[in-house]
């Protein structure tokens, strides 16, 4: 190649590229527009074929769908068992023999403990008090000689997790002024432990979810990859790596993700208020305003972007393995 | 730049395509590959493009040795090379323009350098109407002329072409051949499979002669008067 020759070059003019000359760096803003291009294709392929994308799409959203419910339904339970652990509290009922004065005292020094957070002493006269306001039977107890009730400290716990609870009664139980120590935390820790079997259900689910939804979309992408064989073979003749051969089917991938997530976030609105309206009936009977909760825009956002994530990544492998097959 | 020192290639069906095939083609250098059907040229491309490896044997092209080469590095090596297939091998479901622009997009040219690449491949082979046109709707010497311009638009060190004139008139045969020898000036090494004993002799390239798989005859071209 003369010096003259390359002076007067013409861009249009052939010219031997020397080995070692670097590739055409992209620019960012080329780079997008080009992936905008390739993300509109592998769109306007799915859409080419409706039905087998859509029962693709369905497939994907229902098994997103169900870990979602599992998970969302196990977030309110807690939520739901946090509610009553706040008000857990513990009564010591006080031996019959304990006076006023000396009831006080014990309510007293407990309060110093590190495990109590609040204690109050609860005198017979003022139990018979509460007691006869509540139930309405005043008149009948006014004709006792005698009062029944014993004195009693109320307690809540600073620690209200089961075991923390259940240890603190029992040492309790050992004070020689306290004739029973009455918790409710059984159907408490029922209820924690099956707050603790959803989840391990949901994260085995969420595992075999994920296994499931590699198979289906990969099965998908494998499928497409076959119909696309003469353009891949194309592709790698000329030069094209395996990676910007698969860069179409990562998009669709990431489409199935993307669109099953939201498909599934949908869904699950569905159920959640077919839910909402049968729990508002049962819960008017418990006087209780609870809803099921923790559906909301953070959640319905995490499927939305683990469906693409899962999509994406099970396109890839799938992608790089069937086009790596491909020998020109 | 390309060096075939003892290569034979041997098929899966155990049928020997090459046998001991040894010769040089160094840079600026435009040579024919000729023979009878059958006779294993499409097989001695194949093994310059890493589409087929050889049984054995040294095969050396622009610096790679193409005995041992990984798959990333045959993507590499390809970015190097021009090539018209015997079969054309176009993207159906794409526009003239845009196979004609797809080595350059694999090379991540900016979009308006690579519009007037294309546009000054296309005008070479006399296809810039045809632009717009998808290869279904053209004919078959116009489908060659596409992957010719395909082979060019990237200015590779080295082209390889198929049987490049199969399809077309002598006319347009010496157009495709002054587009090869523009490149061939600029140092770019050029390796052409044909039948055209007309064409080659009009030429007066080097050629090579292959029977059987074997090389028959490597022919300096002949001193001009
Ligand atoms: N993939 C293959 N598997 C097995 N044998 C093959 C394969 N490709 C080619 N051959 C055989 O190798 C020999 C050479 O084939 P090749 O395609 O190189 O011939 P050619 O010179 O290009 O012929 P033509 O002029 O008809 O294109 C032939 O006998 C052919 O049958
Ligand atoms: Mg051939």
């Amino acid at each position: 190649m003369s010096a003259t020759k390359r002076r007067n070059r013409n861009p249009d003019q052939p010219r031997a590229r020397r080995n070692t000359r670097a590739e055409q760096t992209e620019s960012f803003a080329n780079r997008v527009k080009l992936h905008r291009r390739i993300a509109r294709g592998s769109a306007s392929r799915l859409l080419e074929t409706p039905a087998s994308s859509l029962v693709t799409l369905f497939v994907v959203a229902v098994a997103l769908l169900l870990p979602a419910l599992l998970f969302g339904l196990n977030s309110n339970l807690a939520s739901l068992l946090a509610g009553f652990q706040d008000s857990a509290q513990v009564t010591l009922y006080l031996q019959d023999g304990v006076s006023e004065v000396d009831g006080q005292e014990v309510s007293e020094s407990l309060l110093t403990r590190i495990d109590i957070e609040d204690a109050y002493y609860v005198s017979p006269s003022q139990a018979l008090e509460e007691f006869s306001a509540a139930s309405g039977l005043e008149d009948l107890l006014q004709e006792m000689a005698t009062n029944p009730l014993p004195g009693a400290i109320v307690l809540t716990p600073a620690d209200v997790s089961p075991a923390a609870v259940d240890e603190l009664a029992r040492q309790l139980q050992e004070l020689p002024q306290v004739d029973v120590v009455q918790v409710d935390s059984l159907w408490l820790q029922r209820l924690a432990a099956i707050s603790n079997l959803v989840s391990a259900i949901g994260s085995v689910l969420a595992v075999i979810v994920i296994l499931g939804l590699f198979f289906v979309v990969g099965n998908t992408i494998k499928l497409a990859i076959e119909n696309r064989k003469a353009e891949i073979r194309v592709i790698k003749l000329v030069g094209g790596s395996d990676m910007y051969a698969a860069r179409p089917f990562l998009y669709t991938g990431l489409l199935y993700g993307l669109g099953g997530g939201i498909l599934a976030t949908l869904l699950q609105g569905l159920v959640l208020t077919t839910f909402n309206s049968n729990l508002e009936v049962l819960m008017q009977l418990y006087e209780s305003d609870f809803q099921l909760r923790g559906f909301g825009f953070r959640s319905a956002l995490l499927i939305v972007v683990a469906g693409a994530a899962i999509g994406w990544a099970a396109a890839l492998m799938a992608s790089l393995r069937h086009i790596r097959a491909i020998n020109p | 730049m390309i060096k075939f020192d003892s290569v034979s290639k041997r098929y899966a069906d155990g049928r020997e395509a090459l046998s001991d095939i040894s010769f040089e083609v160094s840079r600026g250098e435009f040579a024919f590959i000729t023979g009878h059907s059958g006779a294993g040229k499409s097989t001695l491309l194949k093994l310059i493009l890493a589409m087929e490896a050889p049984s054995s044997g040294q095969l050396i092209a622009n610096g790679v040795n193409l005995n041992r080469i990984s798959a990333t590095q045959i993507a590499h090596h390809r970015r190097q090379i021009g090539t018209v297939f015997q079969d054309h091998q176009l993207l159906h479901d794409r526009s003239v323009y845009d196979n004609v622009a797809l080595p350059l997009e694999i090379c991540g040219y900016q979009p308006n350098d690579a519009a007037r690449r294309v546009r000054a491949a296309l005008d070479k082979v006399g296809l810039l109407k045809k632009e717009k046109s998808f290869p279904e709707a053209l004919s078959g010497g116009e489908q060659q002329r596409v992957g010719i311009a395909r082979a060019v638009v990237n200015r590779p060190s080295i082209i390889l072409a198929d049987e490049p004139t199969g399809n077309l008139d002598p006319g347009l045969s010496a157009e495709v051949m002054k587009v090869f020898q523009q490149f061939q000036s600029v140092g770019v090494c050029l390796l052409v499979a044909s039948h055209d004993a007309a064409l080659i002799e009009r030429l007066n390239c080097r050629t090579l002669v292959l029977k059987d798989g074997k090389l028959l005859a490597d022919q300096k071209p002949r001193p001009s008067l």
